[in-house]
Formats: C-alpha cells, structure tokens, sequence
C-alpha cells in the first residue's frame, strides 16, 4: 500500500450505449461522495485517447494511486486501462474496472432501476480499489522449439513454417507414417488437383527438413511445465523393424504368410495388407511397421520355422526383440493438429451400413477412386467379407455400378446422433466424387440426396454448377431407409421439392458421413488439459479473435481437431498456429499472469485437493519444515497459474488467496452489493 | 464382544515397540457408565485400558487434534507411530484422513475393534438418571447388561442402542494392523428414510425447523473440535482478517457457521455423529450432514471413508459430473 487510497472515478458513456440508460452525471456525482474518491468524472469514450488521457493527468496532478473505470466488460479494455495506469507511472494492478453496459445498461430498460444498480457496481469497484495491491508480472524464458501433435496437412504444414523460420519442432504422429486423411483422398475440390501430389512433397520435405525431428508411430504421453518450458515425454511404439536399416524395398510384405489377409486402415478396409507393411507407397517415413497384433510370430509366437519377414529382409532390419522406447524433450510452444474421425455409419442403422456390401462411406468411396487404391482406381462393386477365390475362378471381371446415389449429410446436420453442426466439407467431396463418377463411367447414373447444398467458398459455387451440368442429378429429401430388392439397392426418400415420396433404385449407395471429434480426443485433453466446445472438437480462446489459442498460454490449434474445415482452412488456421507459436519463441520472452494464488504455507494443511484441481498442473505438494516438524504444503508454479481460482474455492482452510481477488477485497464488495 | 485381557495384551506388545510413541484407547469414565479417551506411552499403563458399548468417542479425531509443539534446536522431531483404537465406522475416518493427506499410512498403527454397536449415553442417561458410582455395560446376545450399585438390569439392545449403529454397515474396521476379534458381519443397512422425512417438508417448514435449532447454538464449537475431518492448523472461524463469521451469537452467524461447517463436511463425513453427540444444546447435525451424504450419493456415486485408494470427491472430476444443480 503506498499511503492513503486516493481514487479516481471514471464514468464511460459509450456513446449512448451506456448513457442511454443509465445516468452517468449522477452516477459521477455519487462515484464523488464515495470516501477516499479524490476525482471523479464522465467522458464520452474512456477507452479513446483524450479519455486515457483524463487519467494520466489526474494521476500527476491529484496524485491518484487508485483507478476505478466504470465502463465495458474488463475483457473488453482491462488490458488498455492497465497501460493508461503503466504509462500515468502507476502499477497496472491498481486498476478497478466497474462493468456497467454488459451487466447493466444493455440488459436494462428501466433508467432509474439502471442508474440505481450502476452505483452499486461503481461502490463495490471502489471499496474494493482501497484494498488492491500492487503486482509484479514476471517473464520467462521462452524454448526456441515447439512440439507438434499430428502429422496431417495441418500439422505437417505448421511443422514446415515453424522449422523454415529457424526453430526446432518436434513432429509426434501417431500412425506409422504422417499424411493424415489427406493422403487418402484421390482429388480435391474444387480444382480437382491430385491430392496426393501436392501432400507428398510436403511429406518429404518434412522428412528431410534439418529442423524437424519426425516421430512416427508415437504418442504423447506426459506434458508437464507451461508456456516456454514444457517438458514431453513421447512414447516411440516399437514398430520391429529396425529404422536405420529398413531400405523399405518391400521383401518382407510380400513375404509375409498375412499377405493380402488383413484389412489395410489406410485403404478404409477395402485393400489389404500383411501384418509387416507400409500403409501406402508414398508413405513417410518409407519403413515397415509390424502390427503385433496380428503378426503370428510377436501374437501367437509362431510363424512357420522362422518368419518369413526375417528370412528376405537383406538388410536386417527385423527385430522383434525390439522394445517402446520412451523419448523426453523440452519445448517451448505446442500445437495440437490431431484432426477427426469420420462418423460411424453404423449410427445410421437405417441406410443398411455395414449389412449391404455396397453401401459405402465416402472415406472408403475415396479409396475405390483413388488411382493408388485397392482398385487401381476402378469403381467396381464390392463383395465384401469373401474369402478371396483361386487363381483361376478370379477371371470374372467385378462388376462395374450403373447407378452410384450418394446421401449428404449423414452424421452431421443430425441431433438424433447428437451432432447438430454441418461438417462443411461433404456437400463439396459429395459434388467432387460425383464428378469423378461421370468422369470414369460416362454412363453411369448418378443421384445426390440433399437437405441444402452449402457452396460457400472459394469456386464452390462453380464447381457445384458444372457437376450438375455433368448431368447428375440432386434430389432434395433426406433418404427414411435402405434396403435390398433383388440385386439392387432401394432408397426410400421423399422429393421434397415436389413432395412426392419415391423409391429409388441403385446398385451403390455412398453415405456423405460427416467429421466428427476423434475417438481418442480424451487422450490429449487429460494431457494437456483442454476444453472442449458443445460439439466435443476442442475450443479455442476465442472464437473470433483468438481462433487458434486455447484457455492455455503456448498452446495452440490446428486443424480439424478445433472444428470441421476443409484442406484450403486447414491449412491456413495451420499457419496461422505456426506464427502465432512463433510469436513466444522469437521474443524468447513471455509474461506470465501477475493475479495468480498464493499459498500461506504456514496454515496451509496439505490435503492436495488443489493439486488434483488445477486444470494447468501448476501447483506441488512440497516438504517444507514447520517449526522442526516435516510437512507437506502446497506451491504455486507462478509461470504455469492462470488464475482461475479453482484452488481459492476448493480450499477448506481458506490458505490458498488469488491476488487481486483475496478475501480482504472481495468482502467488502460483497458487503456493498449484498442487501441493505 | 472383545476380551479385555486380549486387548491389554496386544497393546503392551504394540507400546513397547521401538517405534511406537502413543497408544491411544479407552479407559473408564470419572462416573457412571461412560468411558474416555485414554493417552498410553508406557507399557506399565495398559491395565486401565477397556472397550465395551460405552466406548462410543472416534478415537480418530486424536491423531490430527495432537498439537505439534515446536521441536527445540538441536533435537529431531519425535516421528514414531501413533495407535489407535478404532471400531469399523471411526476406521472410516481414518480412511478419509488419508486420503486427504492427514499424515501417511506408515504414521498410524490401528487396532481394529470389529464393533456389534455402542449405546446412546443420551438414552442410557433417561433410564438410569442417578448414576453416579461406577457402572459397567456390556452385550449379551441382544441385550445390554449394565451393573452398577449391585443391581443388574437387562435391557434390550434395541432400547439403548446409538442410532448411527442401527444403520451401520461397516461394523469391522475398513484399515487395521491388528484385530483384536472375529469380523463382524453387518447386521443393519441405512435406507435415509429419516432424510427423505426432512427432504419432504416444505421450505417454510424447514426454515422453521433449523431457525429454532440454530438459535440455540451458542457457538461452542465442540462439534468442530470433535470432528475427525475438522482438522485444520488455522479454522477460518478463527479469523478475524478478514472476518468470515462474526464472534457474534444470533441467528444469522450461527446460521452461516453451520451452513460453512456442513458444507466443509459435504464429501468427506463419515458419519461417526460425534458432533451430534457433543453437542451441549441438542442440535441433530446429523441431520445436516446425512442429506448432504445423501446427496454426494446420488448424485456422485461417491462415499468418502471407504475405499482406502479413491480420490477425495472434491479433487475428483469427471466430464459428465452431474451440473444441472448449477442455476
């Protein structure tokens, strides 16, 4: 406290959004009676330059060394009054802010009622301004190096920007090779460039980039520290195959007795592979994977007199002594680009997935098109499940569909599957793999069921133009039900622009499924402690102006795993991540919140139930002596507390305190506000 | 019922261990029927030990109230076990202590008692009013014996026994290192029927209710001190700044202290209604305390005191917690 509290009241029209209702002279001349107020006034826009102004001037000349600003919500200009303060040579922190238009004259009509209840708001600001302290913001050192979780486009984009300006970057990816869902896709809308050729290189060059150090089939396991300082412990899943050795010529693969017998994820199920395998060609890195899980040799510990795999490999490589291997580094700045999953269509019992051969989901669709596909890029029907035939009985050629019907929106647009958002790429992949339909069978039929077709973006519009001159047809109605009628496919769907109920015919039905959070997402929310938005992608701070931050200082978002967007989206909400992740590691110096808690160690009990509670991990129980006895305390990490609070209302002996929010502040607020 | 021989036995072993300091028990009472705490440091000491139906104090609440001294420069502070004596719901206070990081495990050594039930002094006191000389009162079968001025009177054990243990369900000890008899299969289940009698009224009637026992509160704060979960260094009541609760007995501080002491409670109460039982002007904080159990029951599927490695609920969190209590 230096000396005597001598406060200064500033009273913000707004313009008329706060001067509309409530009456800002009174409020001023009450703000003056107020004990300890040595200056009170009203000004048009506080936040403006001749406003800040009032206060800087009123500091020197009245000596002011509290600031009360009744105004906007302190989301809105806390951040500019504490420089006014700063810049008046008065610490930030002496700054009380009284929200009078969100909490008051925007929700209230009646004048006198308004200007009632902003007085009691300013009173509650002032006494307690009285009590506030002066706080110190301290600033860390920033690790010049950042940790990427996911290798799809968004990822291996944000991974290129960050490595090319000069920092370290740690790509963690999950599955044996990065490339995400965009390798899987054959073409993108609306250009219809090969998706592949323009992922692939970047693949490459994230594998040969000197900044990047790419841990395939690896998982996060731990995070621990804040922004600048985060220490990760990554999990490198023992793949058998020795990655310096591996030269990925493919012996093993083709040796493997699984061979051609398990369902390759890569290609949705419809290809197979062996239990050694690359997932695609392209893949990177282009080593071999074991999946233990079904290798006969590491699941059921026998295959043959030795493994096949072990037997070609020339270089080595196969070693199935080989073991998790736990990698820990320290970071800086993270970023989470762990993208989606498709819907389950199986959700959808109605549309027969899962039950009729050919009723397919986009994603698997996708595959059958694609020219690196199962197929070779043929769309031919499935006989899914079959036991492949001998040699000789293959001849007869798969039959190739003469009708394809695709159905939008399932899975998203939906509350009964609990997903109301639109999923804002598959009206577009829908018009694309239509297109891609006509362009390899120029006589097959094909039908789009819609609800709306949103073509919003860049030559969406066009696009989806010239695939309905292409001649496919787009019948509005959402499809009741599929079923079988002799060899062919039946949707039952009403035509709702003309309100006729009809029967469809078809022989292949593609469901349009939607984006939905990963399976998994839990993984990362427990590591990191991230928030989820209602539609269960993770949220962002902002979702206008801090789009791709979260609640967590140095921790950032990319991609899919923040909300539906399609590649072009992705990729810049990627960059935008990198040079936001950029940011700390270029100052190579962060603030770090100054209203963080603090502990009395001396009544402070120990119990814990503030550790478990900290959504940042920032606080320990630590040993300390007390008066020769050994006992534990709890301590806050003062770079890693935001300032929530959570710990203050947890705390049963009242010795966690929240600067700026103490008791001893708070009180006297309550006692103003309370009843008279 | 436990033998009393048996009991001294085990507890002269148990004191005169190397690291043992403390044992504490139950010894009889300065009149009547009643027992007290007993504090053994000395093997020579044991033969006063004893545990009957009268032995109804948590014995528990002993290990966090000891005050901790300064230890004088030059000397180690004196870190050995402390025993206690506990009957199956007072273990669950030690249960619930631990889990909140009281003190760690290999700091306490508990002697169980697996308990067949305690009387209510309360009802002992009404039928028996005058007795001043010593008593004794022991079970048999499904009576109470008690002998005290040479008569000897049987009464059923019904009649006498603590309402907490017609709803016991956790007879023998949930944590021990010694037991001093057979486990005691529960014989009663709780069906909170007498909570869902207060939840029914109405919020007038309930307001009524609780003015008239709050106004009688005089702010002892015998309930806080007996309570085993009650243990902080410095109680917030205590404090003057700022001031929580005034020093003040009406009925608006008494009030804000109990509705801070149940709240304080919610989650962690074991329900060993020693504060009920302390209570020199009769207020059923049980009461308070079993609707909240109640509640944290049915809305957390949590019960504290009973799983020696659970969480305690308020540092537990799951995503689909039920919130629509939020307003």
């Amino acid at each position: 406290m230096n000396g005597k509290p001598k406060i200064g009241v500033y009273v913000c029209h707004c313009g008329t959004n706060i001067a509309g209702t409530v009456n800002v002279e009174e409020v001023r001349d009450f703000a003056a009676s107020l004990p300890d107020v040595v200056v009170a006034r009203n000004y048009s826009y506080m936040c403006s330059d001749p406003g800040q102004a009032l206060i800087t001037e009123d500091i020197k000349n009245y000596g002011l060394n509290r600031v009360v600003v009744a105004s906007c919500s302190p989301r809105m200009h806390e951040p500019t009054f504490r420089k006014t303060l700063e810049s008046g040579g008065l610490n930030p922190f002496y700054l009380e802010m009284a929200n009078i238009r969100e909490q008051c004259s925007w929700v209230h009509e009646d004048p006198i009622a308004a200007t009632e209840k902003a007085k009691r708001l300013l009173e509650a600001a002032v006494v307690k301004a009285r009590n506030l302290e002066a706080l110190e913001q301290k600033e860390v050192d920033v690790e010049p190096s950042c940790l990427i979780i996911g290798g799809g486009i968004a990822g291996i984009q944000a991974a290129l920007d960050i490595a090319d300006a000069g920092f370290k970057v740690y790509l963690v990816e999950k599955s044996p090779t990065i490339g995400g869902h965009m390798a899987q896709l054959d073409k993108t809308f609306p250009t219809l460039d090969c998706s592949a050729c323009i992922l692939t290189p970047k693949m490459v060059d994230v594998a040969n980039h000197p900044n990047i150090e790419l841990m395939t089939y690896s998982q996060v396991e731990e995070i621990t520290g804040y922004i600048g300082n985060f220490n990760v412990k990554v999990r490198k899943k023992a793949r058998f195959v020795d990655m310096d050795k591996c030269t990925g010529c493919g012996d093993c693969a083709e040796a493997c007795r699984l061979a051609g017998r398990i369902p390759n994820e890569f290609d949705e199920g419809i290809g197979m592979r062996g239990a050694i395998y690359l997932p695609f060609p392209q893949a990177v890195p282009a080593k071999y994977t074991i999946d233990k899980e079904n290798c006969l040799f590491l699941a059921k510990g026998k295959c043959g007199e030795t493994p096949k795999c072990q037997e070609v490999c020339q270089a080595g490589a196969i070693n199935f002594e080989q073991q998790d291997e736990i990698v820990e580094f320290k970071v800086g700045t993270i970023i989470v680009a762990t993208g989606y999953d498709v819907f389950d269509a199986r959700k959808k019992p109605e549309y027969g997935y899962g039950i009729y051969d050919n009723v397919l989901t986009a994603l698997e669709f996708e595959r059958l098109v694609n020219a690196s596909g199962p197929t070779g890029g043929k769309i031919v029907m499935l006989e899914r499940g079959k036991k492949k035939k001998k040699k000789e009985e293959e001849a007869e050629a798969p039959k190739v569909p003469k009708s394809i019907t695709f159905i939008q929106c399932v899975g998203s647009r939906d509350k009964s599957v609990g997903n109301e958002y639109c999923s804002r790429v598959c009206c577009m992949y829908t018009a694309k793999l239509a297109h891609l339909v006509k362009d390899k069978i120029p006589d097959c039929e094909v039908t789009i069921f819609y609800m709306d077709v949103r073509a919003f973006g860049k030559g969406f519009e066009e696009f989806y133009d010239r695939v309905r001159r292409e001649g496919v047809r787009y019948i509005r109605g959402n499809p009741s039900e599929i079923f079988r009628r002799g060899d062919k496919l039946v949707v039952k769907a009403e035509d709702t622009l003309t309100a006729t109920p009809l029967e469809h015919e078809t022989d292949m039905v593609v469901l349009s499924v939607g984006l939905v959070p990963r399976s998994d997402n839990r993984e990362i929310i427990d590591i990191l402690k991230l928030s989820q938005s209602s539609d269960l992608f993770y949220l962002e701070a902002h979702p206008k102006l801090r789009p791709v931050d979260t609640a967590s200082d140095g921790i950032f978002l990319a991609g899919v795993c923040q909300g539906p967007k399609d590649i072009p989206d992705a990729v810049a909400q990627a960059k935008g991540a990198a040079s936001a992740a950029m940011i700390p590691m270029a100052k190579g110096k962060v603030k770090v919140e100054a209203q963080t808690s603090v502990v009395n160690e001396e009544t402070c009990r120990g119990c814990g139930f503030c550790v478990e509670l900290c959504p940042f991990t920032a606080i320990e129980l630590v040993e300390v002596n007390r008066q020769g006895w050994p006992v534990k305390v709890a301590r806050v990490n003062e770079a890693l507390c935001k300032g929530c609070g959570a710990c203050v209302a947890a705390c049963l002996s009242g010795s966690i305190q929240q600067r700026s929010f103490k008791d001893n502040q708070l009180l006297p607020q309550i006692k103003v506000l309370g009843v008279k | 019922m436990v033998d009393v021989s048996k009991l001294r036995e085990t507890a002269r072993e148990i004191i005169s261990r190397e690291d043992v300091r403390e044992l504490i028990g139950y010894r009889a009472g300065t009149y009547g029927f009643r027992a007290r705490p007993a504090f053994v440091y000395d093997p020579g000491e044991v033969d006063q030990l004893i545990f009957n139906p009268a032995c109804v104090n948590n014995l528990a609440t002993y290990i966090t109230l000891e005050e901790k001294l300064p230890v004088p420069r030059g000397q180690e502070p004196d870190l050995r076990k402390v025993a206690v004596m506990v009957k199956g719901c007072d273990s669950r206070a030690l249960v619930q202590q631990m889990a909140e990081n009281a003190y760690e495990r290999d700091r306490i050594l508990v002697i169980g008692i697996p308990c067949t039930g305690v009387v209510d002094m309360d009802k002992v006191q009404a039928r028996f009013p005058d007795v001043l000389g010593p008593g004794e009162i022991s079970l048999e079968g499904d009576k109470f014996v008690l002998i005290f001025d040479g008569r000897r009177e049987e009464i059923p054990k019904e009649e006498l026994l603590a309402d907490k243990c017609k709803r016991c369900r956790f007879p023998t000890p949930l944590v021990y290192d010694v037991l001093l008899d057979e486990e005691v299969a529960p014989f009663a289940t709780d069906d909170y029927s007498d909570v869902e009698a207060l939840e029914s009224r109405s919020q007038d009637e309930k307001w009524a209710y609780w003015e008239e026992k709050f106004s009688r509160c005089i702010r002892c704060y015998s309930c806080r001190n007996v309570c085993p979960m009650c243990y902080c260094n410095d109680c917030i009541l205590d404090r003057l700044r700022p001031q929580w609760i005034r020093r003040s007995v009406d009925i608006s501080e008494n009030t804000a202290f109990h509705i801070a002491r149940a709240y304080h409670l919610a989650g962690r109460c074991i329900q060993c209604g020693e504060c009920q039982r302390v209570c020199p002007v009769e207020i059923p904080l049980m009461e308070l305390n079993r609707k909240l159990y109640k509640d944290v029951e049915e809305l957390y599927d949590f019960e504290p005191g009973v799983k020696v490695d659970a969480p305690p609920l308020l540092s537990s969190y799951r995503p689909d917690d039920p919130e629509d209590f939020i307003l």
